[in-house]
């Protein structure tokens, strides 16, 4: 059977920025308190328009879990891995904590973690999809802006969503091949 | 022996770097208790500090140094030699208190341990770590060889020093320079810039140890010492020369075309949070007045002194501004706590305080060592 790859797709024009995806991740993952400690996040777009014909748009996103991840080149002590399913991950045993991927990753999608004294990402949950079940952002979601899934299967919902609609992908000029495709 | 602490001004200069030890070792224990969270100022948008371009700043003095160095017993420049054991001697509690300052930044520092285990070829910091702890070690051998005055051993490693003087720095540039992501650190400039940068302190440095080592000792400088000091001198004045073009297009390149995340890291320097380090800390202090110092017809040591001095408060303040330029710029849009959209970040006290015990650390070693070893060639003949 073929290895999977997982993937994110999202659909922004969904979001309303109710933030549910940043709470279940704080709660599934044990991500502290505090505005600048997330795993993944809402960005508010700026307003368009005058009033009162205005327009705002909401774009959450988390680690792209890259194929050519730049944390993963940077990190001195081979800390941080890559499962075959292409999960980026932090093993905490071997991070020095000298915080270069904080620095490498272009979408800012690690921070340090006092409780744990080392740097800690996004994982898509890789507890939960271990056991079948879908990362907790993705679960959770009120308006289901993202999708989880397997790229490698023809016939996930990512794969189709991905067949039959234009996407992008963030900062694809840095060549770090991101695995969190936003629908346009 | 000699006495330890022969005059008030000695006994000033040990009370200071004594009392900058204990305060630092002070901030260092309550870092650790609190954790780095609570005692440092760095934050998801700054993670390297004050630390970090302390790191950057001793290190690269220690190959300034080396390089220096290299110049008498390498290069065949015999009237440099008399300033070998001292700068071999420097550069290694430089790079000693260089690796405490980043020691002491990192989170789980006997994790190091992973370096070896299980390496990372493809880390700039990997090679980083290595190339230096390799150096050091060189170092250490050539300073052994230059004491016992073992030639041919301080031929072999002083040459393969001078290697490592070149190539250390010049990968600590490449940890900044390989970063993809920030467009200001991003490219082949650093590791250059990094060298000349590294010329300039570990000139300056060795001007101000050649020059106190006689003044403090009340020993009149003979007519070799006045023409090696008139020779820093000189380089010092051709590398200020050079790092100002050097950062003339580093600005120029930043402004020109306004490309997000380069152009506004520059203009920060130029015009905002970071512009009085700039414009007073690295062009005033570190490269203006040094040279007007050095270029003037009746320069003497002391002048000299005064210059290398300012060029290395400079080269300090260069290491900050650089360290903290790159990160400034946000990766993501949106992004909280933003000051005219940048992140800023002002060293805490704990922070400050154990800059300033890296720093006295080399200052104390050095002076100590100045005490209770033959610094000296023989043939200098000091009554």
């Amino acid at each position: 059977m073929k290895t999977k790859r997982y993937a994110i797709v999202l659909d922004t024009r969904r979001c309303i920025d109710c933030k549910a995806c940043t709470v279940a991740c704080k709660a599934e993952n044990d991500v502290p308190l505090g505005e600048d400690k997330h795993r993944n996040w809402v960005t508010q777009e700026p307003l368009r328009g005058t009033f009162p014909n205005l327009g705002q748009s909401f774009s959450p996103s988390q680690c792209n879990q890259c194929a050519n991840p730049p944390c993963n080149s940077v990190c001195p002590t081979s800390a941080t891995g890559i499962t075959p399913e292409g999960i980026v991950t932090v093993n905490a045993d071997k991070c020095i904590g000298c915080k270069y991927c904080m620095l490498a990753c272009p979408y800012d999608a690690r921070y340090y973690n006092e409780e744990t004294g080392v740097i800690d990402k996004c994982t898509f949950c890789i507890q939960r999809v271990a056991v079948g079940r879908i990362p907790a952002c993705v679960e959770t979601c009120p308006t289901k802006v993202r999708v989880f899934g397997d790229l490698n299967d023809p016939e996930s919902e990512v794969s189709l969503l991905l067949a039959k609609h234009r996407y992008t992908v963030l900062k694809p000029e840095l060549g770090t091949k991101p695995f969190l495709y936003y629908l346009i | 022996m000699s006495t330890l602490v022969k005059n008030s001004g000695q006994m000033l200069w040990f009370a200071l770097l004594s009392l900058s030890l204990v305060a630092a070792v002070g901030a260092a224990v309550y870092s650790l208790m609190v954790g780095h969270e609570a005692a440092f100022n760095v934050t998801r948008g700054v993670p390297w500090g004050i630390l970090i371009s302390t790191y950057v700043f001793l290190a690269i003095s220690c190959s300034g140094l080396c390089l220096i160095s290299s110049l008498g017993h390498v290069f065949g420049f015999d009237e440099f030699n008399r300033l070998s054991r001292r700068a071999i001697l420097l550069a290694i509690l430089c790079l000693v208190g260089a690796f405490v300052a980043i020691g002491l930044d990192l989170e789980k520092p006997f994790n190091m341990i992973y370096t070896l285990l299980s390496p990372n070829f493809s880390s700039a910091i990997w090679w980083m770590g290595t190339v230096y702890g390799i150096y050091l070690g060189v170092l250490v051998i050539e300073f052994y060889a230059l004491m016992t005055n073992n030639h041919k051993l301080s031929i072999i490693t002083g040459s393969l020093g001078f290697l490592f003087a070149i190539a250390a720095p010049s990968v600590l540039g490449a940890v900044f320079g390989l970063t993809l992501a920030r467009p200001f650190w991003h490219g082949a400039f650093l590791p250059v810039y990094i060298l000349i940068t590294a010329l300039v302190s570990g000139t300056a440095i060795i001007s101000i140890v050649m020059y106190f080592q006689h003044s403090v000792r009340g020993l009149q400088m003979d007519d070799n010492d006045k023409r090696v000091i008139r020779l820093l001198g000189r380089i010092l004045r051709l590398m200020i020369f050079v790092l100002i073009f050097s950062v003339f297009w580093n600005v120029v390149i930043g402004i020109y075309g306004t490309q997000p995340g380069h152009y506004e890291p520059v203009k920060n320097l130029l015009s905002g949070s970071l512009a009085l380090n700039f414009w007073l800390g690295e062009i005033l202090l570190g490269l203006a007045i040094p040279l007007a110092l050095l270029l003037s017809k009746n320069r003497t040591p002391f002048t000299t002194m005064i210059a290398s001095v300012l060029a290395l408060v400079g080269m300090f303040f260069m290491r900050y501004d650089m360290t903290i330029s790159g990160q400034v710029y946000p990766m993501k849009a949106g992004t909280a706590g933003l000051i005219d959209g940048l992140f800023t970040y002002t060293p805490s006290v704990a922070e400050g305080l154990i800059v300033l015990g890296c720093i006295a650390f080399s200052a104390l070693a050095y002076t100590l060592a100045e005490k209770f070893l033959s610094l000296d060639l023989d043939s200098e003949g000091h009554a």
